[in-house]
């Protein structure tokens, strides 16, 4: 009993170690106002906006392909603008904004 | 037992789809185009090989000695999600659109029943490991060809005059029923 638990333990730790080293190796670099934004929406992950999810309309949101926050229906008035808010003042890496509504 | 008439074996007579009826579901969730479908028999040939050696080496060296073989099936799996997850983040890197296009088949490999099941194979049929390492590329290089015939196949399908109600799905399945025949033909070959 203990060996089990003991062996599945110490080859779970070993394969989850040659994993986090291999994802520190095949890192995506992703845009981080994705991050951001995906934390601000509510995380309902309706499909309101017409997106696979929140994370899916975030990254809409900052490629450009969606102009318009309020697309998102879960979301209340006040977190809307904090997006738009976030969106328009937060340049990416080559500096340019993007131009957001409410 | 001779090595050359177990792959012809494993890939065409046993083969894991058409005669053992495992890993259906990517046969027909990928399969809609043949690019797609060799990417993912590419993918499922990594898997299956890095699995089927180092669960036979879990097996006989971890699990035996320590009087725990029945927890096979767990370890097995805890490999294979592992090496799943690293082609994930390795396919990511390398080629979004293959990962685009593989989408949630691709995290499927996790429970494809023809990874577990050569591991359980190479365990129950007391493979050496050579034979196993052998096993892990017949299967999966069998799973790779007929993915790949039946997308072709698929593919002239879609242009093909189909009876209205057995457009899609029902047709391919019965074109996959009709392949499985053809190699029921040589059954018993090997």
């Amino acid at each position: 009993m203990i060996q089990a638990v003991v062996a599945l333990a110490v080859i779970g730790g070993i394969l989850g170690l040659i994993l986090g080293i291999s994802n520190h190796f095949l890192v995506v670099e992703e845009d981080e106002r994705i991050q951001v934004v995906t934390k601000k929406l509510p995380g309902a992950n309706c499909g309101g906006c017409g997106y696979p999810g929140c994370a899916g309309f975030a990254n809409a949101l900052v490629d450009g392909t969606a102009t318009k926050v309020s697309s998102c229906v879960a979301a209340n008035a006040k977190v809307k603008e904090e997006i738009a808010k976030y969106l328009n003042e937060t340049p990416d890496l080559e500096g340019n904004t993007l131009k957001v509504t409410v | 037992m001779n090595i050359v008439s177990m792959f012809i074996g494993l890939t065409f007579v046993n083969n894991v789809v058409l005669s053992k009826f495992y890993a259906i579901c990517p046969l027909l969730g990928v399969s809609k185009q043949p690019k797609n479908a060799l990417n993912m028999g590419f993918a499922v040939t990594f898997v299956i090989f890095i699995a089927s050696i180092v669960t036979w080496l879990l097996y006989y060296y971890v699990l035996v000695p320590l009087n725990i073989v029945y927890m096979d099936l767990i370890t097995f799996i805890l490999v294979i999600a592992s090496l799943v997850q690293f082609v994930e983040m390795f396919l990511k890197k390398t080629s979004p659109e293959i990962y685009k296009a593989m989408g949630v088949y691709l995290p499927l490999i996790t429970t494809n029943c023809a990874v577990l099941g050569v591991a359980l194979d190479n365990i129950s049929a007391n493979y050496s490991l050579l034979e196993s390492a052998v096993a892990g590329i017949a299967v999966p290089l069998g799973f790779t060809i007929v993915i790949y015939v039946f997308a072709l196949i698929r593919e002239r399908l879609e242009i093909a005059n189909v009876p209205e109600s057995f457009k899609g799905t029902p047709i391919a399945l019965i074109t996959a029923g009709i392949m499985a025949c053809a190699i029921a033909g040589i059954a018993g070959l090997v």
